[in-house]
């Protein structure tokens, strides 16, 4: 019998995938909904050349999005939670360069949560989601190696070979 | 296969899918954004006439910039201009930038026939990204002189 209050590991796992899925999702639906405004939260920063700007609002949000919902299916989920890890790591670099050039910028990240100005609010979010991801990338990685694209359930599609095809 | 492989191979097919959704989605979005944004202009004459200056403060897309201290932005500016003082610079961007893009066109200004402060501003913008700047001659006195649309304090 389980203590009480002691989590099952699926349902831990479930609860992560939720958390970080979520978060992704809906920090790319905010980008998505509006690609000018993020476009203009990342010159703030004053990282990425001006011509390349609009390619990165364009691009960022949709990859966070696919991530997001791959986490949330469950659907190679150690190599979406891996991703997961990358950008939260990568944005983490980039707010704190943000901090030590004292440049009171938008986040751009959830909106306007977090405040209006890129702080350690942002940081500890980021770092919230960077460690989530980290611990599930570690755990699906437990797991027996699944085959390239089982894990999506395309297996299921493999159909048996014509009668007449059957080596003899 | 190699696990690690595997996971690697899976890794780069979501940015990949991730990537392609989001070219396809803009290629469609009413809201979509040229895949490159365009260069800023190149830039342009040094000085503006004062003609021209008012011709963009009425336009109201144009930003102006104050490159004087504190004290003179107070005591009267140009309508609608913000101060952002020359002589410190990285303490008072990060006030201003929020309603920056590279592409804002933005006129700077200080005051007398000797200033170099809007010319420092400039300077200090310009390896931001922030090229699209003129500079008015002689600025606050040649806008106030015309009668031109202006903030004062009751002293003035």
């Amino acid at each position: 019998m389980k203590a009480p209050g002691q989590l099952s590991h699926k349902r831990f796992d479930w609860m992560l995938r939720l958390i970080v899925g979520t978060a992704f999702v809906v920090a790319a639906a905010l980008k998505i909904a509006d690609p000018a405004k993020f476009a203009m939260d990342v010159s703030h920063y004053r990282l990425v050349p001006p011509a390349m700007l609009n390619l990165v609002a364009i691009l960022v949000p949709w990859i966070e999005f696919t991530t997001g919902a791959l986490v949330l299916a469950g659907i190679w989920l150690r190599a979406a939670a891996l991703v997961v890890t990358n950008l939260t790591a990568m944005f983490f670099g980039i707010i704190v360069s943000a901090l030590a050039r004292g440049l009171n910028i938008e986040c751009g990240c959830f909106g306007t949560l977090g405040g209006n100005h890129v702080g350690l609010v942002n940081l500890a979010i980021d770092s919230g989601l960077f460690s989530l991801a980290a611990l599930l990338a570690r755990r699906s990685g437990n797991r027996p190696a699944q085959p390239f694209f089982a894990e999506s359930g395309a297996h299921y599609l493999r159909l048996p070979p014509p009668e007449g095809l059957k080596p003899r | 296969m190699n696990p690690r492989l595997n996971t690697l191979l899976q890794a780069l097919v979501i940015l990949l899918v991730g990537a392609a959704l989001g070219l396809a989605a803009n290629a469609v979005s009413p809201r979509g954004l040229p895949l490159l944004a365009p260069e800023p202009a190149a830039a342009p004459e040094e000085f503006i006439p004062l003609k021209r200056a008012k011709e963009l403060w009425h336009d109201g897309r144009t930003l102006f910039l104050d490159a004087r201290e504190p004290e003179d932005y107070a005591a009267g500016h140009i309508g609608n201009a913000l101060n952002l003082p020359a002589q410190s610079f990285a303490q008072h961007f990060g006030e201003i930038a929020p309603l920056l893009t590279p592409a804002s066109v933005l006129v700077l200004y200080c005051d007398g026939n000797e200033c170099e402060l809007s010319h420092r501003l400039r300077e200090s913008l310009r390896p931001l990204g922030y090229t699209n700047t003129y500079l008015l001659f002689n600025g606050w006195s040649a806008w106030r002189q015309a009668g031109l649309p202006a903030t004062m304090t009751d002293k003035q």
